[in-house]
């Protein structure tokens, strides 16, 4: 019953959601951000960050530094935090804590087939796989020749299996298919958590609800302006969209039909929560889109640590009062702004080392 | 008188002096002015080798910054070395040297680039050449290109023109499909500056060219 988490959530969760809480007081402030925006080169960065928690991380790397390096190493840290909440994590928080690496394994699945397309050694790519979406027969992948035998060959042990179904064909994989497949996967995968998140009842299910709306509908905006000038039919493009969400099924219909980035904005510009977004843009412009976008998914999963209900008409002030904590939601946000952290970073470090500082605040999203 | 012949004598002489003075002052200055007329030139293609050498600078961070925001925006999965194709494939672009003769420079080799040269077997050959000096309009080259609206071309050439643009979207998508099938505009956005990186660096070679044979002019004087 919505209300009264308080009185059996510690049973189980209390001790994860003290450890979580603990790490989110370990993201970087806008002072850290603003110390690494004045390095001069990867080795300021790296040197900033070892009074950070990233500090074990780096401290044994040699110089010179690479960008994908720190992303490498920041990973770990984020691997590791990971898997310390999920060993200690029982039922039903582990399969919610397992279901926030599908869309990695989802990643490493695609990287590995379209490698192998490319006629790449599996090793390589296994090297650059992500940590969180590893699983036993992943390498295995490279022998499939269309998406039948993947599924049949490796994938039918996996989590992602349930997935398979609107995939399943036996055209042979080429780069289209692929990221058909990609994104038909990761459909699939949005609105299983979603419906599991539901079941979950509660401040889980308030709060996850409005985070994986706004997962699917950033896709849908996402998948509408990389495909524009591309061969995917409308049609197909409309498949791809999740099948919830606030842009669910009117905004799906106007976004299937865009042709540009105008008359996205045109169909996004309909919807108060996203007019914000839009209006930091000029128009024709798309470049900070990305920017925008990020923003405000740190602003929601912050709130999300605040405990802040966002749809407020069925609570009272009292009620929303005692679900300050006990809610799933925290190791979800927690693991987002953990990468966008990592993102910031990146770029941070990408910037350094093209010596281009000026544009250093382009793409950093701040968190507190 | 004979004073006054060996003076008529002289003043004769004088004359043939002056006059061969005069030829030898005007050969004189119709060198002097070839010679300034290379050390002009010289300086000329030395400019515009700066300049060039400049914009390829720039149109380099360009693209790498472009390249940095598409794999911000779609992940360090998708935009990676590892993608990267290593099947057979004919190159995308490819290079052709000829040596070209003239009048005031010399021999001297001349650069053209082919971009987006049709691949596979089917036989079409589309070979959207880029003279990169014609296109300059350089007054040494006698076959100039007028690209961009020409309202006197027959609406023919205007189709044609169209259908070699969709070919070479086409083939561009096609390059960029290692990356995904659906990629962020970033991504595109770097194609066409390292694209425009490649031209320019057609025209740093022939520039090239211009100034050395330039300044074998002036140091062969």
């Amino acid at each position: 019953m919505y209300g009264f988490e308080a009185l059996t959530f510690n049973i189980h969760g209390g001790y994860l959601e003290a450890i979580v809480r603990g790490h989110r007081a370990g993201l970087l402030t806008t002072a850290d951000y603003n110390n690494l925006c004045q390095c001069e080169n990867l080795d300021d960065i790296k040197m900033h960050l070892s009074a950070t928690k990233y500090g074990s991380y780096l401290q044994n790397e040699p110089s010179p530094l690479h960008t994908t390096t720190i992303v490498e190493k920041c990973t770990l840290k984020l691997v590791d935090d990971y898997k310390h909440m999920l060993c200690q994590a029982t039922e039903p928080m582990s399969t919610f804590l397992e279901y926030i690496r599908y869309g990695h394994m989802i990643d490493n699945v695609v990287l590995i087939v379209t490698g192998t397309l490319h006629e790449r050694d599996v090793q390589e790519l296994i090297e650059k796989c992500h940590p969180l979406g590893m699983f036993d027969s992943i390498a295995t992948l490279a022998v499939a020749q269309n998406m039948r035998e993947l599924y049949r060959l490796v994938l039918v042990d996996t989590p992602l299996a349930p997935y398979f179904s609107e995939c399943l064909t036996s055209e042979d994989l080429d780069d289209m298919n692929i990221e058909i497949m990609r994104n038909t996967l990761y459909k699939a995968y949005l609105e299983d958590f979603y419906k599991f998140c539901q079941k979950l009842g509660g401040a889980t299910s308030e709060i996850m609800s409005d985070l994986l709306a706004f997962e699917a509908d950033r896709r849908a905006v996402n998948i509408t302006i990389n495909s524009i000038g591309t061969e995917l039919t409308r049609e197909d493009r409309k498949k791809l969209y999740s099948n919830f969400g606030l842009l669910y099924p009117y905004g799906h219909e106007e976004l299937a039909i865009c042709e540009d980035i105008d008359q996205v904005r045109g169909v996004m510009e309909k919807y108060p929560p996203y007019q914000a977004i839009f209006s930091k843009m000029s128009y024709g412009e798309s470049q900070m889109l990305d920017k925008a976008f990020y923003e405000e998914e740190v602003r929601r999963l912050c709130l999300a640590f605040e405990q802040q209900i966002l749809r407020s008409l069925i609570l009272t002030m009292v009620v929303t009062n005692w679900v300050l904590q006990f809610h799933y939601a925290v190791f979800f946000a927690y693991m987002r702004l953990r990468e966008q952290e990592i993102r910031n970073l990146m770029w941070i470090s990408e910037c350094v080392a093209q010596n281009q500082k000026s544009r250093i605040h382009d793409s950093v999203v701040y968190m507190f | 008188m004979a004073g006054d012949e060996g003076i008529e004598i002289q003043e004769e002489g004088d004359e043939s002096v002056d006059v061969k003075n005069k030829a030898e002052v005007k050969t004189e200055l119709e060198n002097g002015g070839g010679e300034d007329e290379n050390v002009l030139q010289f300086l000329d293609s030395l400019d515009g080798y700066l300049t060039l050498m400049d914009s390829v600078n720039s149109k380099l961070r360009e693209g790498w910054f472009d390249l940095a925001s598409a794999r911000h925006s779609m992940g360090t999965l998708r935009v990676n070395s590892t993608l990267l194709d290593l099947k057979d494939h004919p190159a995308a672009s490819t290079l052709q040297v000829t040596d070209q003769e003239d009048e005031s420079l010399g021999s001297a080799p001349r650069f053209a680039l082919s971009k987006w040269a049709s691949k596979g077997g089917s036989g079409k050959g589309k070979d959207f050449s880029t003279d990169v000096n014609s296109e300059m309009g350089s007054p040494r080259s006698p076959h100039l290109r007028h690209r961009g609206v020409n309202e006197e071309k027959p609406s023919g050439m205007d189709e044609t023109m169209l259908a070699a643009d969709e070919e070479i979207k086409k083939e561009r998508a096609k390059s960029l499909s290692v990356f995904g099938g659906l990629v962020s505009p970033k991504l595109r956005g770097a194609q066409l500056s390292f694209e425009t990186a490649l031209e320019t660096l057609v025209e740093i070679a022939n520039t090239r060219s211009l100034m050395l044979s330039a300044f074998k002019r002036i140091t062969n004087k």
